[in-house]
């Protein structure tokens, strides 16, 4: 069992909604970054996702694109966040960690090498919003090798027919696209989103988590019975950059964020 | 593996989850479509009547006394709208239209596409988003005015290079929100299967033709072909009816901007690597750390950092070359095919033309006087320069240009 399972697994037994949360690797810099995950895993925060930024990022809205160009300029590269885990792990963050990226970064790496070195690094789940099912074969063969990171699927509202296919080999937690498009719109879920939640719930024994758009607890509060989970990256973003990325900033605003989350739930 | 999608290694679909089933639903209509015998009828009622095909296979005499070989122009720049874009644009609105969509966007560069796409939408009465780069619609104000005059909504793209690439990554992000009323005119041969292959297809009529008109002319199939490759949509036009034909030589010419060894060039096959873009796998300009890298083009049309899967293929199976010309060979080239045979080319079809007449050169060297003059070669004159005139004067006033 990795992180990411432990984690789920332990969340069930206390009846505990997650909180998952998003932010750009190298904003503004990787030495913040690091403090910002120990922050994170302060404030009760269930994962983080850590994206990985990328100059082309299509599946992303204006607050990560700008967060993503602005990392890379900062001279954010791959080789060094693995490294800034690497020492985050070695100072004790025990939190599951995500990351999400864009596959020419995978494959620019090198798909062996890239696995092999998320391994090494305390990667435990990978999010790749460009890689569907029918293309993920390349990448499977070495995740299935180490079986230490997993690759979260991606579900959307219109996947229909889709789902019981991008559920039957998934591990960790299934991560629901709130809406059609990008990230960091606002809360307008899809109009179909109960009956998708629920044809999701029916297909698989994992947790379901919602992201795209939320940015308050308030925000699912009406689909509490559908989701098992929350996550919010745009708006934690735009929050830490009005606040100079400041860790407590962090750290407040996902202890809020979880006590509210599993409040609302009782 | 997703075979169906692939050239070899290149092509593929990587998209968001959420496209998967708007290109399978894609895939479907386009397949019973291209069977349909109605479809089809009116497809090339529109090509001959609005957009005034065939377009001729010019033999280009003076030229080609001049540098000894016989070359032909296949004339693009004689469609409705300037360009070859327009044969591709029919074909997918016709498509929209049949699939019940009422709105279409579509991503330009140097803005040909887009005045296509704007004139199929004008033409069939649909709605119409043109996503263009800022720095491209300071270059291209002419084409800009254009989309607007034919009803047009033109989107200026603010994000990474303000070029054809971010113009591109945000018609993907729109259609992904909007994929359930609109249809995504893509306009290269480039994006997540199937749309090289529906590109391909509906730009083939360029080879189709001309393969006919030469053998018409000269009684034989030519020994070379030859197109600018940018995404490479009228490059595989050109190529696509002679691929089979084993003798024929297939060069595509890519833009070398200021040379390929400054680093400031288009040319994703001669110094790129493989990688995935727009939702497909192929040779694309990235820097080491795997991020895409600028194009430098004086040519709009050609300043894109990857390149369409197919050519991907066809250069890694050595079916066909692909060579580079810089921005001042292609620009010495169009003011060549100016002056000798009264003909203004567009600035990505001026690539083309000069590496056709560095070839004829090459040849006349290497073969003697006499037999080169009896090879055929057919260069695809992809678009007219009416648009180019304002970088064409900037270039000549030594002014240098714009990126």
């Amino acid at each position: 069992m990795n992180r990411i399972e432990e984690r789920m697994k332990q969340l069930r037994e206390k009846k505990e909604k997650a909180f998952i949360t998003y932010i750009t690797a190298g904003l503004p810099d990787l030495a913040a970054t690091k403090e910002l995950l120990l922050a994170q895993e302060r404030g009760g925060a269930d994962v983080v996702e850590l994206g990985i930024p990328f100059s082309d990022p299509i599946a992303d809205g204006p607050v990560i694109q700008e967060a993503s160009y602005r990392a890379i300029s900062n001279g954010a590269t791959v080789k060094g966040i693995f490294s800034m885990l690497e020492e985050a792990r070695a100072e004790g963050l025990s939190l599951p960690i995500v990351f999400m990226l864009y596959y020419n970064t995978v494959l620019h790496y090198g798909v062996e090498a890239f696995v092999k070195r998320c391994g090494e690094a305390g990667v435990d789940g990978l999010i790749i919003p460009d890689l569907p099912y029918e293309e993920q074969e390349e990448i499977r063969q070495f995740l299935d090798v180490t079986e230490q990171t997993i690759l979260i699927p991606l579900v959307s509202p219109v996947s229909g027919e889709r789902i019981p296919m991008l559920l039957e080999q998934a591990r960790g937690f299934v991560y629901c696209v709130s809406s059609m498009g990008v990230t960091g719109q606002s809360a307008d879920f899809h109009k179909e989103v109960e009956p998708y939640l629920r044809t999701v719930k029916d297909a698989t024994e994992l947790p379901v988590m919602m992201g795209f758009g939320i940015r308050t607890a308030a925000d699912v509060k009406p689909l509490q019975n559908l989701i098992d989970g929350a996550i919010v990256g745009s708006h934690l973003i735009r929050l830490l950059d009005e606040n100079d990325f400041a860790p407590q900033i962090a750290e407040d605003y996902c202890r809020e964020f979880k006590r509210a989350l599993n409040q609302s739930s009782l | 593996m997703n075979q169906k999608a692939y050239y070899g290694a290149f092509g593929g679909q990587y998209v968001a989850e959420s496209l998967m089933n708007t290109l399978d639903e894609l895939d479907r209509a386009y397949e019973q479509a291209v069977r349909d015998p109605a479809f089809l009828k009116q497809y090339h009622y529109y090509l001959k009547q609005y957009v005034g095909r065939e377009t001729p296979l010019y033999f280009a005499e003076r030229l080609s006394e001049k540098y000894g070989m016989k070359l032909y122009f296949k004339r693009e720049d004689l469609n409705h709208t300037g360009a070859h874009k327009i044969n591709n644009v029919i074909g997918q609105i016709l498509l929209a239209k049949r699939m019940g969509k009422k709105k279409v966007i579509a991503e330009t560069g140097a803005g040909q596409h887009g005045v296509a796409t704007a004139t199929g939408a004008a033409l069939f009465d649909m709605e119409c988003t043109i996503f263009m780069g800022e720095e491209d619609i300071k270059r291209q104000a002419l084409n800009v005015m254009r989309m607007e005059m034919l009803g047009a909504t033109v989107v200026s793209v603010r994000s990474g290079s303000n070029t054809l690439k971010d113009a591109t990554n945000e018609a993907i992000r729109t259609w992904a929100k909007t994929a359930e009323d609109t249809f995504y005119v893509i306009g290269s041969a480039v994006g997540p299967y199937p749309y090289p292959k529906i590109v391909k297809e509906f730009q083939s009529v360029i080879s189709r033709e001309a393969k006919r008109q030469i053998v018409e002319a000269e009684g034989r199939l030519p020994d070379v072909v030859m197109a600018c490759v940018g995404g490479g949509s009228n490059a595989i036009g050109m190529f696509a009816e002679f691929i089979g034909e084993e003798d024929v030589k297939l060069i595509g010419v890519e833009a070398g901007g200021k040379g390929i060894e400054t680093g400031e060039h288009a040319s994703a096959m001669a110094k790129g690597t493989p990688g995935v873009l727009h939702g497909m796998r192929s040779y694309l300009l990235q820097d080491e750390d795997g991020n895409i890298q600028l194009a430098h083009s004086i040519s709009a049309g050609l300043d894109y950092p990857g390149v369409g899967p197919e050519h991907s293929y066809l250069r890694d199976c050595g079916r066909a070359e692909y060579v580079t010309v810089t921005d001042v060979e292609a620009m010495d080239a169009l003011m060549e095919l100016c002056r000798v045979e009264g003909i203004i080319p567009a600035i990505e079809s001026a690539h083309a033309v000069a590496y056709a007449l560095k070839y004829a050169s090459g040849q006349r060297e290497k073969l003697g006087a006499q037999k080169a003059a009896q090879q055929v070669m057919v260069i695809c004159l992809s678009g007219r320069g009416d648009k180019d005139v304002n970088t064409i004067s900037d270039y000549l006033a030594g002014k240098g240009y714009l990126n």
